[in-house]
């Protein structure tokens, strides 16, 4: 097989650019409604009255997890048909585990002795999830959206089987015709479009960390 | 004060009481210690009187007012809590952290970093120094001093403190031991404080309340139990050294002859202990001078003479010669 340079310029420059918007719109979409169930779902399974159901309701979203994205698109074909809103459907679903996952286990582990010194100085439940909890588990949270946005940038991909368009129309032309140029242009753009969200996110989080937290980061990395 | 009047507690899934019809008065002013080994029911006691435990039976009432009809947090902010595990927010600096109660209680921003500051010079903490710091950066010692001015800082004229210096290492102990001593003279607060350790509680408290599962054994001073322990329980918990603690907790004058004249007072001797100070100080001078007597003083004016032989009687005769 012989590179096409000439090939590939013409997808890298001119035909890929143009799904970036699309692609975005997959990946920003599905990560916007997985953080908005996702997250305040992990929050109740850490509140008293919830906290015997939090291992079921976990293993519901680790189900979600395991279904690969194109079955899900088959499994709802019946009432959504194809195209964008069951690509839409699959990867928010797919995008929940990690940061379910990680708003339980970073609330959880918010230590016990802090907790109770907090309820005994006088902090309603409300000020301690607020004042106490949520700050101290941004970092691990902003680490599940991290993982769920790098996840779905890839996943996208595959939205264009279903004619949800995005990257995938590209790199699956690419594969159809055997023409690798385009495929090796497709999958550039999805690695700059997840480093360049990954980095977004990082700064974000970054910004929400509390400070103790990053002074020991520094001096871990010297 | 506080006042407990039958208060019992029993856990979900445990068939024996951890707190077993407890009566007991702490008084205004008082250092009352909980002492007893682990799982008698103190620290259960200790958490009902601010609510972080409710009693299944029983009243707890603080200067008469039942606790039972207050809000939680409102009671709490009005009680100091100091726990052994310090409990720092660790993403707040120290100042932040002693800010607190203050904060919720919606201090004016200047009062609350004045006594912020105040209460930072009083643990020995430089304000400027250990202020901005975050609660990792801080020795053990150090935390649970921040941990103390944190309880102190809304003024709250009760503290309940849960082995509060158990974790810290003996010399740093002894010292934060004399500084709530030292505090507590101004203070004068009314203090809960919990331990297994007898020495600690015989040093500290005005009042002891000795626990075995779930239920008093005997409350007294320290020197009611040092010299009239209930049973074998608290006989054991007291000790090898019980004679030697009684002595530290019984005061020269107590045991000396009084000078019956001036003659005598004249005829005192070089070596000198305060009249208030504890037989165990005479004893050591005594030791130290190679000497079976000491002058007992008030100030600089000699009032009797403490021999060797009335302290062996004493402590022969409260321990009933016999054991």
């Amino acid at each position: 097989m012989n590179f096409d340079t000439t090939l590939f310029l013409q997808a890298l420059l001119h035909r890929a650019p143009g799904h970036i918007a699309e692609h975005l719109q997959l990946v920003l979409i599905p990560l916007t409604l997985a953080v908005l169930i996702a997250m305040p779902a992990g929050i109740l399974l850490t509140r008293p009255a919830y906290r015997r159901q939090a291992e079921r309701v976990m293993s519901v979203f680790n189900a979600g997890q395991t279904i690969p994205p194109l079955a899900v698109i088959a499994l709802f074909f019946p009432f959504m048909g194809l195209g964008y809103g069951p690509a839409v459907l699959a990867l928010t679903i797919y995008a929940l585990l990690p940061i379910a996952r990680n708003t339980v286990a970073a609330i959880a582990s918010v230590p016990e002795e802090v907790k109770e010194a907090a309820r005994g100085m006088g902090m309603t439940p409300g000020e301690i999830f607020f004042r106490v909890e949520l700050p101290l588990s941004i970092p691990t949270i902003m680490t599940g959206i991290k993982t769920a946005a790098v996840l779905t940038v890839s996943t996208a991909v595959l939205a264009a089987l279903v004619g949800g368009k995005g990257m995938g129309a590209i790199i699956f032309a690419g594969i159809h015709f055997f023409r690798f140029e385009l495929v090796l242009a497709g999958t550039l753009y999805i690695g700059i479009m997840a480093i360049s969200l990954e980095r977004g996110l990082a700064l974000l989080e970054r910004k929400l960390t509390p400070p103790h937290l990053k002074s020991a980061r520094r001096r871990g990395t010297i | 004060m506080i006042q407990l009047e039958q208060v019992s507690k029993t856990f979900r899934g445990s068939r024996q009481p951890a707190v077993d019809r407890i009566t007991l008065r702490v008084k205004q002013g008082d250092i009352c210690v909980l002492v007893g080994p682990s799982g008698c029911g103190k620290t259960t006691l200790l958490r009902m009187i601010n609510r972080l435990v409710e009693p299944d039976d029983g009243m707890i009432t603080v200067d008469g007012r039942s606790i039972a009809q207050m809000d939680p947090p409102t009671l709490r902010r009005t009680i100091g809590y100091v726990i052994q595990q310090v409990g720092l927010l660790p993403h707040r600096t120290i100042a932040q952290n002693i800010a607190l109660v203050p904060e919720l209680l919606k201090w004016p921003r200047e009062k609350t970093a004045r006594r912020v500051a105040a209460l930072l010079e009083m643990m020995d903490l430089d304000p400027g120094e250990v202020g901005h710091k975050y609660p990792h950066q801080l020795s053990g010692g150090q935390a649970q001093r921040v941990g103390v001015a944190r309880a102190l800082a809304a003024d709250p004229p009760i503290m309940l403190m849960d082995e509060p210096f158990a974790a810290v290492d003996p010399i740093v102990r002894v010292r934060l031991q004399d500084q709530l001593l030292r505090l507590q003279q101004t203070m004068q607060k009314t203090i809960c404080f919990v331990t297994h350790d007898i020495n600690e509680a015989i040093k500290l408290g005005d009042h002891l309340v000795v626990l075995k599962a779930g239920r008093m054994v005997q409350s007294g001073t320290p020197l009611d139990i040092l010299t009239q322990p209930e049973n074998d329980f608290v006989l054991r918990l007291l000790g090898d050294d019980r004679g030697v603690k009684i002595l530290d907790q019984t005061r020269a004058e107590t045991l000396m002859d009084p000078f019956a004249d001036a003659a005598a007072q004249a005829a005192a001797n070089g070596h000198r202990v305060q009249a208030i100070d504890p037989v165990k100080i005479a004893l050591e001078r005594m030791m130290l001078m190679n000497t079976d007597e000491i002058t007992v003083c008030e100030g600089a004016r000699p009032v009797g003479l403490l021999r060797w032989n009335a302290i062996k009687a004493h402590v022969h005769r409260i321990s009933g010669g016999a054991s």
